[in-house]
C-alpha cells in the first residue's frame, strides 16, 4: 500500500505563499489556543470572596487616578511565588485580590516597589507629602511629583455614573451605595482619592482570614 | 483546570507534536523526483533559480530530534500535559515553601537570639545588626531616612539624637514599633497671633537658642497651657509622647516659624503599628540596630 500523502500534496503550499501564512498562523496560534483560552475562560469564573465589597466610591475615583497618572508603569501590584518577593511584600497576589479591578493593575515593571500590599505601611500624612513630592522624604527617589492632584476635585455625579456602569458588569453596587457616593467624595481632591486607594491595597480588597 | 479543559489542552499538545514530528521524519524521508540535471523541477526567475533536492544535513537533524525529545520529557516531568501532574510532582506553590525553608533555615538561628537574648548582646550581633538595617532601609527609612535621622516635613523623630518622645529604652523602642504611636497636640489657633509668637520665643529660649527677651518673659506668662502636657519644668511627658521643650532636638523644626505653625495648628503626627507586618524578632533586631546607632552617633 501507498503512504498516501506524497510530496505533490505540499507542491499547493509551495506555490501560494497565502496558503504558506495562513497555515503557519495555525500552526503557531496552537500555542495561544492551548495557553491563552482556558485560563482567559476560566479567570472570567472567579468570583469574588463571600464578604468582599466592591471599591468604595473615593477609593474607586483614587483608582481611577492611579490608571489615569500612569502609576502601573512603574509599580506593579502582584507579588509573586518566589521567597524574596513574599519576604520583602507579604503573602503572594491572589486572582481575588483584583476581582474588582477593571483592568487589573498587576503591571510588568518595577522602576518603584510593588504596591500590592501597602495599605497602612504609610501614615496618610506620608502617602500626601510623598506624592506631592517625593524626594521630600525620601531624597534618593527618582518618583516624579504628582503636585496637581491637591488642586482637583473629584465630582460626585462622575463617580455615580461609574458606579452605575460598574454594576451593569456585574459589581455588586446597591441603589444605596450609589446614593452614598455624593457624600463619600463631597470636597475630596483627587490626591485624598489616591491615598485613600492607596491605603485599601492589600487590606479591603483581601479577606481578613486570608489576610492571616 | 475542569477535565474539558484539560483534554482541551491535551488534545492541541498532541496536534502540535503530532504534526511536526510527522512533518519531520516524513519530510526527511519523502521520495521527490528530480529531473537529470538533480533538480526538483521548480525554478525561479526564468530559470536563473533551479531548486535543488538535498538531504536534511546533520546538524539540523540532530538538534531537532534533540528538541522533540526535551519537550516530551518536559511534559513527563512537569505539569503542562493538560492537568497531567508530571512524575516531579513540581508546583510553584511547593517551590515557594522549599525556598522559604531554606531561607528560614538560615534565618532561624539568628532570630532565635534575636527573640531571646538581650538588646546588650544583640547590639554585639554583627548577623543580628545586619538583617535590623536590611529592615529598617526597607519599612523604616520612608520617613526616618536612611539613617534614622528623621524628617521634619512629616515630623518623623530623629532616632540617632538621643532624645525621645515615648521613651528611648529598648522596650519603649519595640513598644512604638510594635503597636505604632500618635501625636496628639491640639492647635492653640485661638491665642492668638501675638501670644503664640511669645511662646514660640519662649520655648527656644528654654532649649538654650537665640530669643527675643521681652517676648520670650511674655510667653512664659501662659506656658501654664502647655504645661498640662510638657511639665511645668517642660520636660515633656513619655506616656502622652509629650517632648521635651528644653533639649535641642525637634521633630518639626525649631525657628521661629517652624514653633509657630505647630502651635498654632497642633501636631498629629502619627505612626503606624508594624505587628502585623513584621515579628517580634525582626521588630527586636531593628530595635538593636537603632540602639546601637545611637551609641555610635553619641560617642562621635
Amino acid at each position: 500500500m501507498k503512504f498516501p500523502i506524497r510530496y505533490e500534496h505540499f507542491e499547493a503550499i509551495e506555490k501560494r505563499a497565502w496558503l504558506l501564512g495562513v497555515l503557519t498562523a495555525v500552526m503557531i496560534s496552537i500555542g495561544g489556543l492551548a495557553e491563552i483560552t482556558p485560563l482567559f475562560i476560566e479567570a472570567n469564573k472567579v468570583q469574588p470572596s463571600e464578604g468582599l465589597k466592591p471599591y468604595s466610591p473615593l477609593r474607586l475615583a483614587g483608582r481611577d487616578v492611579y490608571v489615569r497618572e500612569g502609576c502601573y508603569l512603574c509599580h506593579s501590584q502582584m507579588i509573586r511565588h518566589q521567597r524574596f518577593e513574599t519576604q520583602r511584600y507579604g503573602e503572594f497576589s491572589a486572582a481575588s485580590d483584583s476581582v474588582y479591578d477593571r483592568p487589573f493593575q498587576w503591571g510588568s515593571k518595577r522602576t518603584g516597589p510593588d504596591l500590592a500590599r501597602v495599605g497602612g505601611k504609610y501614615s496618610d500624612e506620608w502617602q500626601h507629602r510623598h506624592l506631592e513630592n517625593p524626594q521630600q522624604l525620601v531624597p534618593e527617589s527618582n518618583m516624579p511629583p504628582y503636585p496637581w492632584l491637591t488642586k482637583k476635585k473629584i465630582s460626585g455625579a462622575d463617580i455615580q455614573a461609574r458606579m452605575r456602569v460598574l454594576r451593569i458588569l456585574g459589581d455588586p453596587y446597591s441603589e444605596a451605595d450609589i446614593e452614598s457616593a455624593l457624600a463619600a467624595v463631597d470636597g475630596k481632591t483627587e490626591m485624598d482619592a489616591l491615598v485613600a486607594y492607596l491605603q485599601g491595597l492589600g487590606i479591603d480588597n483581601v479577606l481578613p482570614k486570608a489576610k492571616q | 483546570m475542569s477535565t474539558g479543559w484539560s483534554l482541551w489542552v491535551m488534545g492541541l499538545v498532541v496536534l502540535n507534536i503530532g504534526i511536526t514530528l510527522f512533518l519531520f521524519f516524513w519530510g526527511t524521508r519523502v521520495s521527490i523526483p528530480t529531473e537529470k540535471d538533480g533538480t526538483s523541477g521548480h525554478i525561479w526567475a526564468h530559470g536563473v533559480l533551479r531548486e535543488g533536492v538535498r538531504k536534511v544535513p546533520v546538524w539540523w537533524y540532530v538538534p531537532s530530534v534533540c528538541v522533540f525529545i526535551i519537550s516530551i520529557t518536559y511534559l513527563v516531568l512537569y505539569p503542562g500535559f493538560g492537568n497531567n501532574p508530571g512524575t516531579l510532582g513540581w508546583t510553584s506553590q511547593g517551590e515557594l515553601e522549599r525556598d522559604i525553608a531554606v531561607n528560614d533555615a538560615l534565618l532561624d538561628p539568628i532570630m532565635q537570639r534575636a527573640e531571646t537574648q538581650s538588646f546588650k548582646s544583640l547590639s554585639q550581633d554583627p548577623q543580628a545588626l545586619h538583617i535590623g538595617h536590611r529592615l529598617f532601609q526597607d519599612n523604616c527609612a520612608a520617613c526616618h531616612g536612611r539613617d534614622g535621622l528623621g524628617n521634619k516635613v512629616i515630623g518623623a523623630p530623629n532616632l540617632l539624637d538621643g532624645a525621645s518622645l515615648f521613651g528611648g529604652s529598648a522596650e519603649d523602642i519595640v513598644k512604638s514599633i510594635r503597636d505604632g504611636r500618635n501625636g496628639v497636640m491640639p492647635g492653640w489657633e485661638a491665642l492668638g497671633y501675638g501670644k503664640v509668637k511669645n511662646l514660640a520665643h519662649y520655648i527656644r529660649r528654654l532649649s538654650g537658642e537665640s530669643a527675643d527677651g521681652p517676648s520670650a518673659n511674655a510667653g512664659e506668662n501662659y506656658f501654664g497651657t502647655c504645661a498640662a502636657c510638657h511639665g511645668a519644668d517642660a520636660k515633656g511627658n513619655k506616656a502622652l509622647g509629650a517632648p521635651n521643650l528644653t533639649d535641642n532636638a525637634s521633630l518639626y523644626g525649631n525657628s521661629i516659624e517652624e514653633l509657630m505653625t505647630t502651635i498654632d495648628k497642633g501636631r498629629q503626627g502619627y505612626m503606624p503599628a508594624w505587628k502585623d507586618r513584621l515579628s517580634n524578632a525582626e521588630i527586636r533586631v531593628i530595635t538593636a540596630w537603632i540602639l546601637g546607632n545611637e551609641t555610635a552617633s553619641a560617642g562621635k
